[in-house]
């Protein structure tokens, strides 16, 4: 009896399995939103090609930042304090500016205690995929309401929420963030094109994802309920990534109306129009879809705002151009006749 | 009447913002250049103009560096504080005023220099008359005190450098005043000013700019700060530098530099940076490390280097801002919740600045853990004399990191927090080496770095660091000691203090009681404090504070056989110590503990 050939491994452009992008188990609820994002993270690292062990990733606390573990196992990562993940991710680029950093944070991270470092973050233009796992609720200490609870959203026990939402994607436009996008968990085609052109723009990405809590937050009065999204998405278009390995020519091209974005590393994201036309370089345009959403109370998703024009972190910082973690110790410490000079040169003044 | 020569303190009262403080600073730099041993204090206020500031000089032929105990030569031109700095002047005192500030001049036990100091400035630049009007009260005191022309005109050229105008302008307003002071009177005054030789090259600096030095030589990559007085020119002085020190040819710098939105952000950046294998540091005071103290613990817990510059100011709270203490050593060695402990280098001397600003890197690695220097805003601040500064003798300590892959896979029994070796410091791998991945975390974690709660891994890893810093303590910067061989009376201080102890001393041994002297540069204490305590009968523990914070560190950490040998001396009123206070505390203490 002949052996049956084995099945041939499906491998990407850097000839990697997706076995290589994948992480530990997970412990969050089952059905949890979470865990899809985290499906679509190890998706578009794999198809972009990405070496695994040059992303680094980076988080706060609570759900959304404990999923780091689960996915990306062979990339080093930093699970660090309640809403100051920005600062961490901002500090290592620093010493070592040719990583991925793909920054996960929740509701309560980006929104409440986390907002000034995300702000900062933003108005710097750190090179990062920022993805926020939005469900207007504090999962791990038991359903307390977040700053993007809608009102009227209502809890097990208690009262209904009846504070202002802050609209984290608004917020983004208006701080002039340079990538600015939508998405729901339950979206992974959408998701994986926003979260692989996010990984290919220079400049900070936001990317809020709606990502219903099963277990706090999953009653349909709620817009944060898989089944109130499901129902109430307001797609801005289709997105499709093309990586810049795969000529644009090359790509079937879609039916309809659709623009191009090139990313600067040469790769597009193709917006395929299936709304009024939205430009993505129009940040009140972006700003009248977010109203105009919450009026109806919809959800917009897709590719909001864009803007490749403004120099990230790493022009403003001046550096050389090798990563400060490379440069040699005779470069970082000044000669031994440099200091002589120096303590002569202070005597004489 | 006898003269007293170099051997009196003057103090100068201005408004903040009206740009006296050039005109001090070329008042010393004059008597330093004349070989003067002197010292100058500046009190500003927490405000950007207008608010009362003094300018203290101390001469004195012995070295002390302290303000004094008292005022002998007063310059009123401050309308605010007049009645108050006229009030407290003993009989005898010189005072140079304004009369062009109409304030009643009625003390008549004094030697009273009367100058229209307002009306000279204006007879020489009616738009530059408010700044000028400094220069001419030192153009007086020149005259009176006897400074020479030659010291001044260096000091106005160092000042000004290369602004032909300026060091034109400040040499006839010196000239101006001297004149006045000429024709006007007959010097009935004591005080005088004598050329010393210079013995030893020595220059002006003050205790931040050497830090800022220090750190450069160092190598630091990454300094993340927010501005908190009075530690700016710590971040201002690694900014000055980096142009020329840390810069290539082609304008690309190797150190980065990023003003935080907030201390606790700078704090997350140079923990960044230190995950990443830089050198980051922060520099700030008491209230940026009250904030910082959630991601200290996060340093400590995840083992990441990091270094903290502390400029200490006085607390708790806003405190006084502008004023100095020592009072943030217990925070920082046990900063953050549950159970840490951290290590802190404490320089006493500008030299120490530029020393503990380069080695702090090498600590901070060496044992994954943060570090903090501590200095004062005396110390950092003012300017003081240096002898020049010492090119590290080490080459960069990176630490136990494996940067290369034949290292890490020659390598047994791996994990991030394995204490392979047995001296407690487990070995590490960086981001984006593709070596042993693992997410970083603040939570409890196994030897491999992966989350736990089981008891014993919790219980093992609280115990390794304990050890770890413990083991830290003799590679640490040792103590100062200068001890008389039949002492039974030894003074344990640290940091600024240095400037001030020797006139203690000798106040002391005025007394009849002769003192050892041990100043602790380190925390965890280094052995050799211990046992300078053992030699000694009876210890002091001397700090510019309330509490004695240094004093409760080692009464908790020394054996109780000694405990009760060790008193506190601790006295903080926001100035810089006044010598004559603390020894008398001293001699109150000393009685009390023979009693």
């Amino acid at each position: 009896m002949s052996e049956k050939p084995a099945r041939a491994i499906k491998l990407n452009v850097i000839n990697e399995p997706k076995e290589n992008y994948k992480g530990g188990p997970s412990s969050l609820c089952p059905g949890c939103g979470h865990d899809q994002i985290s499906n679509v993270i190890i998706t578009a690292a794999w198809e972009n090609g990405i070496e695994p062990h040059r992303i680094a990733k980076m988080s706060g606390i609570g759900c959304s930042s404990k999923t780091p573990a689960y996915y990306l196992g062979q990339s080093h990562g930093f699970n660090t304090v309640h809403g100051r993940m920005p600062s961490v991710t901002t500090g290592a680029y620093a010493i070592n500016k040719d990583l991925l950093y793909l920054g996960v944070s929740g509701d309560g991270d980006s929104a409440s205690i986390g907002i000034g470092q995300l702000i900062h973050a933003i108005r710097r233009n750190m090179d990062m995929v920022y993805i926020i796992e939005n469900n207007g609720v504090y999962g791990l200490t038991k359903g307390q309401y977040s700053a993007t609870a809608d009102i009227g959203s209502k809890k097990k026990k208690g009262k209904p929420n009846e504070t202002q939402p802050i609209d984290l994607c608004a917020l983004a436009i208006n701080l002039g963030c340079t990538f600015v996008a939508r998405s729901f968990s339950g979206s992974k085609k959408q998701l994986t094109s926003l979260i692989k052109a996010a990984m290919s723009h220079k400049g900070f990405a936001l990317i809020d994802v709606i990502s219903p809590c099963v277990t706090f937050n999953n009653n349909d009065e709620s817009m944060r309920s898989y089944g109130y999204v499901k129902d109430n998405e307001v797609t801005l278009h289709m997105a499709d990534y093309i990586p810049h390995f795969e000529p644009v020519t090359e790509v079937e091209i879609p039916e309809g109306h659709f623009t191009d974005i090139t990313l600067h590393d040469g790769s597009t994201i193709r917006l395929e129009t299936i709304s009024d036309s939205h430009d993505p370089s129009d940040a009140m345009a972006a700003l009248t879809a977010l109203h105009q959403a919450e009026v109806g109370k919809k959800h917009v998703t897709g590719l909001l705002y864009f803007d490749s024009s403004k120099p990230s972190l790493a022009e403003d910082l001046g550096l050389v151009s090798t990563p400060l973690l490379d440069v040699d110790a005779s470069d970082l410490r000044p000669s031994e006749d440099m200091l002589k000079q120096m303590n002569s040169e202070f005597l004489g003044r | 009447m006898d003269t007293i020569v170099n051997d009196f303190t003057i103090n100068i009262a201005t408004a903040n913002g009206t740009g006296s403080q050039s005109a001090n600073l070329i008042l010393l730099q004059s008597l330093f250049d004349m070989g003067v041993p002197v010292s100058g204090k500046n009190l500003f206020p927490s405000n950007i103009s207008g608010l009362p500031t003094w300018y203290i000089v101390r001469l004195s032929d012995q070295g002390y560096q302290a303000p004094g105990d008292r005022t002998h030569v007063q310059v009123l031109v401050n309308k605010a504080t007049w009645e108050e700095d006229l009030a407290s002047l003993e009989p005898g005192s010189v005072v140079v005023w304004n009369t062009d500030s109409k304030m009643p001049m009625d003390r008549t036990d004094v030697f009273s220099y009367p100058v229209p100091m307002t009306k000279l400035a204006r007879s020489l630049s009616p738009k530059l008359a408010k700044l000028v009007t400094n220069i001419v009260y030192v153009g007086v005191l020149a005259e009176i005190l006897g400074i020479t022309d030659e010291a001044l005109h260096k000091a106005v050229e160092g000042q000004f450098k290369g602004k032909a105008s300026a060091i034109e302008l400040n040499k006839t307003a010196l000239e101006l005043g001297r004149n006045h002071a000429k024709e006007n009177y007959t010097k009935g005054d004591p005080y005088v000013v004598e050329e010393r030789p210079i013995e030893k090259d020595r220059f002006f600096f003050e205790g931040n700019e050497a830090v800022a030095l220090g750190c450069i030589f160092g190598g630091v990559q990454l300094l993340a700060w927010y501005p908190i007085t009075p530690s700016s020119s710590v971040a201002e002085g690694i900014i000055g530098w980096i142009p020329r020190l840390r810069t290539n040819d082609e304008g690309e710098a190797n150190c980065a530099v990023i003003q935080a939105e907030d201390e606790l952000a700078a704090a997350g950046m140079i923990i960044g940076a230190g995950w990443a294998g830089g050198r980051g540091m922060t520099a700030t005071s008491g209230p940026g490390i009250s904030l910082m103290q959630e991601f200290i613990g996060l340093a400590y817990f995840a083992e990441v280097p990091c270094v903290f510059w502390d400029v200490n100011r006085v607390g708790p709270s806003t405190g006084l801002p502008t004023r100095t203490q020592q009072s943030d050593l217990a925070m920082l060695y046990e900063g953050s919740h549950g159970d840490t402990q951290h290590i802190v280098i404490m320089p006493g001397t500008v030299e120490e600045c530029f020393e503990f600003g380069w080695k702090a890197f090498d600590i901070s690695e060496r044992y994954q853990t943060p570090v903090f220097g501590l200095s004062d805003l005396d110390l950092g601040m003012n300017r003081w004399a240096c002898e020049g500064f010492t090119y590290p003798d080490t080459p960069m300590d990176r630490g136990k990191t494996i940067r290369e892959k034949d290292v890490f896979e020659a390598m047994e029994n791996f994990g991030r927090y394995r204490d392979v070796d047995g001296d407690g410091i487990p070995y590490r791998t960086l981001p984006g080496s593709g070596m042993a991945p693992i997410l970083y975390r603040g939570t409890g974690h196994n030897p491999d770095g992966v989350y736990s709660e089981k008891p014993d891994d919790y219980f093992n890893l609280m115990a390794r660091l304990k050890d770890k810093i413990n083991r830290a303590r003799d590679d640490l910067p040792a103590p100062i000691l200068r001890e008389e061989v039949e002492g039974e009376i030894g003074v344990v201080y640290f940091g600024s203090m240095e400037n001030t102890i020797q006139e203690i001393d000798d106040m002391l041994e005025a007394t009849g009681i002769k003192v050892s002297q041990c100043r602790v540069r380190s925390l965890p204490i280094h052995s050799e404090v211990e046992s300078f305590i053992r030699r000694h009968k009876t210890t002091i523990v001397l700090e510019i504070n309330r509490d004695g914070q240094l004093w409760g560190i080692l009464r908790r950490e020394l054996p109780n056989d000694i405990v009760s040998q060790v008193h506190s001396v601790a006295y903080s009123d926001g100035m810089p110590p006044r010598a004559r206070i603390y020894a008398d505390l001293i001699l109150e203490t000393i009685k009390e503990a023979s009693q």
